[in-house]
């Protein structure tokens, strides 16, 4: 009697991981950001590999992608040391600027094109070309994201465990407002601000540059908001000292009149 | 029908207008005297030359060699590949067939020489009969023909003429010296040339490849999975051959020749040699819907212009940067095929001060990705040197910068401080905080400086009310002339 038993027990579990292999996409592992209170938000506690995540500017940023640019570069700088794709209308990355956020720019390829549609065939083809090429990740500077369009990099990147990040960059603020809050098959979507230090009223100059970075939307995870030190030359973010106290600032309070544009 | 000095000639005669009494040159008026019913059409020179360039790039069937002859003809050196065909007879008899189903009137002549083809072709091939002398008869053949058939313009044949010289025949027993004295040296030239005495090379239309494979259809095909398996056969001959020469392709040219003439082409280049029959035909069938079967199709050919060596595969995995390189070459070669190769660049630190210096976009093809060299050794690996010590030490750089500077509307109180508000790209900026500043010269050891005010730069980084973090510069120095504001970069 124990025999048919146990061979019940054992394709019932074969089955069950059949079953969370479909349920499941092909999990690739997650980069932790080092950071407690940001990577208890995030499902698996790090950035899913192997997905395309979102990045997002605020204010006039939305259309320079400054932050973006050098939150994607602290990212890429812990994730491996292999090529990265990068896709972008015009090449205005600034090599020394990427290494004082840990990206050493030599991993870069970039691949300029004039339309949207170009970039996100040339995400496309850098996520199915998949690890046999050795790229690390991809990044593609983009204005307009179809649904279906982010569902077929989402759908890329999880088969072959390349991870995407896209940074979202209007052409104005018309096209900005029209499509910062639409929703994408990513998994998560970031927003970074450059965050004015007030705490520090009487000292001259600027000091230790800070961003606000907020987890807006995230599959599985909760979103929130942190203020922190921007990435250092290896790449890591740190909550920045004297803003560390109020750093578990509820998710879902109204920050925006604090960092939007007036005008 | 051409106009010219007021008149309108007839350019070009059918066969029925030439039964008529008419011919080339005749002037409009006279011809319609001589055939009240004649329908004419305007002459396009441009459209005739476009057409016989494609009849030309067509004729590429039967040889590499093709090229125009004149405003009227196309010379095709078949030397070595008329046996493909089944011989010489057979390759006309080919050409014949296929013009005739495209409706194409055609005279076809083959002889030993340019000169001698050009004659028969024009004054002894008909229409379906193409003049195809054997081995011993060509200097016959040619002896027949009137002088015209040498290729002298009007003025020479018509002075061969008055002195009762009416056929080839009859200067071939004279001597050159005297012709030449004579008639000019071209008479003489043209007679060498067509008996083979002087070499005439043909120059090639376009660019000759290197290596060729062509596969043909005895049907013509049009659906795209045909297609793409005659593609695969013929990068998998292409490769074998390439394999056995150690060899790579880096520039190809694929070529549909369809049953109307027309010639449909998928060019391609590659960011480094490469052999791989899977990698090259992914290439071309990504690019397949751009041609245009058609009716069909009756060849492809697959011509390599450009190649470089490449050593026998290294088959498995090394850790070497080299290996990582060729493994992302065949998605650098799928992008450049369709973005251009002057899409791809990377990003190449040089040891510099003068910040647009200091970080150069470079393209990545058509040589292949730069190799680590003392000179930029500096640069590819930056990490060791300059990471983490290095960047805490060195002033703070932006992560975009412009390649050119953007000028600004700026507000500033003392000479030597940064604004206290600025407008750049219509938006108004306040400054709260500000670092700087750094001062930045030209090279002056360099030629190339410009030597102005302007030389002088210098840096500041401002905070705005947002945080945003800008990388200003004044140019020149403070005072008279008022110095100008430029934003030259953005921080993150």
């Amino acid at each position: 009697m124990s025999r048919p038993t146990s061979r019940r027990t054992s394709s019932l579990s074969a089955l069950r991981d059949q079953i969370r292999h479909l349920e499941e996409p092909a999990r690739h592992g997650v980069l932790p950001f080092g950071v407690t209170a940001l990577d208890l938000s995030l499902p698996g506690g790090g950035l899913t590999l192997g997905a395309v995540h979102e990045i997002l500017g605020a204010g006039g940023d939305e259309e320079d992608g400054a932050a973006a640019a050098g939150f994607a570069a602290g990212i890429l700088a812990r994730l491996g040391a292999g090529p990265v794709l990068w896709c972008l209308r015009r090449p205005d990355l600034y090599g020394p600027g990427l290494l004082a956020h840990g990206l050493d720019p030599a991993r870069l390829v970039l691949v300029t094109a004039s339309r949207d549609e170009e970039i996100l065939w040339a995400v496309e083809e850098g996520l199915r070309t998949g690890l046999a090429s050795g790229l690390a990740a991809v990044v593609g500077e983009l204005g307009r994201l179809p649904m279906v369009a982010g569902r077929r990099l989402q759908l890329a990147a999880e088969r072959s465990g390349v991870t995407a990040l896209l940074l979202r960059r209007w052409r104005n603020a018309a096209e900005a407002a029209a499509e910062r809050d639409r929703p994408s098959a990513a998994l998560t979507r970031w927003r970074v601000a450059a965050l004015r230090q007030t705490d520090i009223a009487n000292e001259p100059g600027i000091g230790r540059p800070c961003w606000r970075v907020e987890l807006r939307r995230c599959r599985g995870g909760a979103p929130g908001i942190w203020d922190m030190e921007v990435a250092d030359a290896t790449g890591h973010v740190s909550l920045s000292a004297e803003l560390a106290d109020r750093s578990a600032a509820p998710a879902g309070l109204n920050t925006e009149p604090q960092y939007r544009r007036a005008g | 029908m051409i106009a010219a000095g007021g008149r309108r000639l007839l350019a070009a005669v059918n066969p029925a207008a030439a039964a008529a009494g008419l011919a080339p040159g005749m002037p409009l008026a006279d011809a319609l005297s001589f055939l009240p019913s004649l329908a004419t059409a305007p002459a396009e020179p441009e459209a005739d030359a476009a057409a016989l360039n494609r009849l030309a790039e067509w004729c590429g069937r039967y040889s590499p060699w093709t090229a125009l002859d004149g405003a009227d003809g196309v010379k095709i050196e078949i030397t070595g590949c008329a046996h493909l065909w089944g011989g010489e007879a057979a390759l006309a008899a080919d050409l014949a067939r296929r013009l005739l189903r495209q409706n194409m009137a055609h005279r076809i002549a083959v002889a030993g020489t340019l000169g001698a083809a050009w004659a028969l072709a024009r004054f002894a091939a008909g229409a379906d009969r193409p003049a195809l002398p054997g081995p011993g008869e060509e200097q016959a053949a040619l002896a027949a023909l009137p002088v015209e058939a040498l290729r002298l313009d009007p003025a020479t044949a018509a002075g061969l003429r008055r002195v009762g010289l009416k056929r080839i025949g009859e200067l071939t027993p004279m001597p050159r010296d005297a012709l030449a004295r004579r008639f000019g040296t071209a008479v003489a030239r043209r007679l060498d040339q067509a008996q083979g005495q002087v070499p005439e090379p043909l120059s090639p239309l376009g660019e000759a490849p290197t290596r060729r494979v062509r596969l043909s259809f005895a049907e013509p095909i049009a659906d795209p999975a045909d297609l793409a398996r005659a593609i695969e056969l013929l990068v998998d001959d292409l490769a074998a051959r390439l394999a056995r020469e150690g060899m790579g392709a880096r520039r190809l040219d694929l070529a549909f020749h369809r049953i109307d003439g027309r010639v449909e082409h998928i060019r391609l280049g590659t960011a480094r040699p490469s052999r791989d029959s899977k990698h090259l035909a992914g290439l071309f069938a990504a690019r397949l819907d751009t041609v245009d079967p058609g009716l069909g199709i009756e060849d492809v050919i697959l011509a390599v212009f450009a190649v470089d060596k490449l050593p026998a595969e290294q088959i498995g995995f090394s850790n070497g940067s080299e290996a990582a390189a060729s493994s992302i070459a065949p998605l650098l070669d799928h992008l450049g095929a369709r973005l251009g190769f002057d899409a791809l660049s990377r990003i190449e630190l040089r040891e510099t001060h003068i910040p647009e210096r200091a970080s150069v976009v470079t393209t990545i093809a058509p040589k292949p990705p730069p190799q680590p060299s003392p000179a930029c050794g500096e640069g590819r690996d930056p990490r060791h040197k300059r990471g983490r010590a290095g960047a805490a030490s060195k002033p703070p750089r932006p992560v975009r910068l412009f390649t050119s500077p953007e000028p600004i509307e700026a507000s500033w109180l003392l000479p030597d401080d940064p604004p206290f508000r600025f407008t750049w790209r219509r938006r108004a900026h306040r400054v709260y905080r500000a670092d700087g500043p750094e001062r930045i010269a030209e090279e002056w050891w360099l030629e190339s400086g410009s030597g102005a005010a302007d030389a002088i730069r210098d840096y500041y980084r401002v905070e705005d009310q947002e945080g945003r973090r800008f990388w200003l510069f004044r140019a020149g120095l403070p005072g008279s002339p008022p110095p100008r504001w430029f934003v030259h970069g953005l921080f993150a």
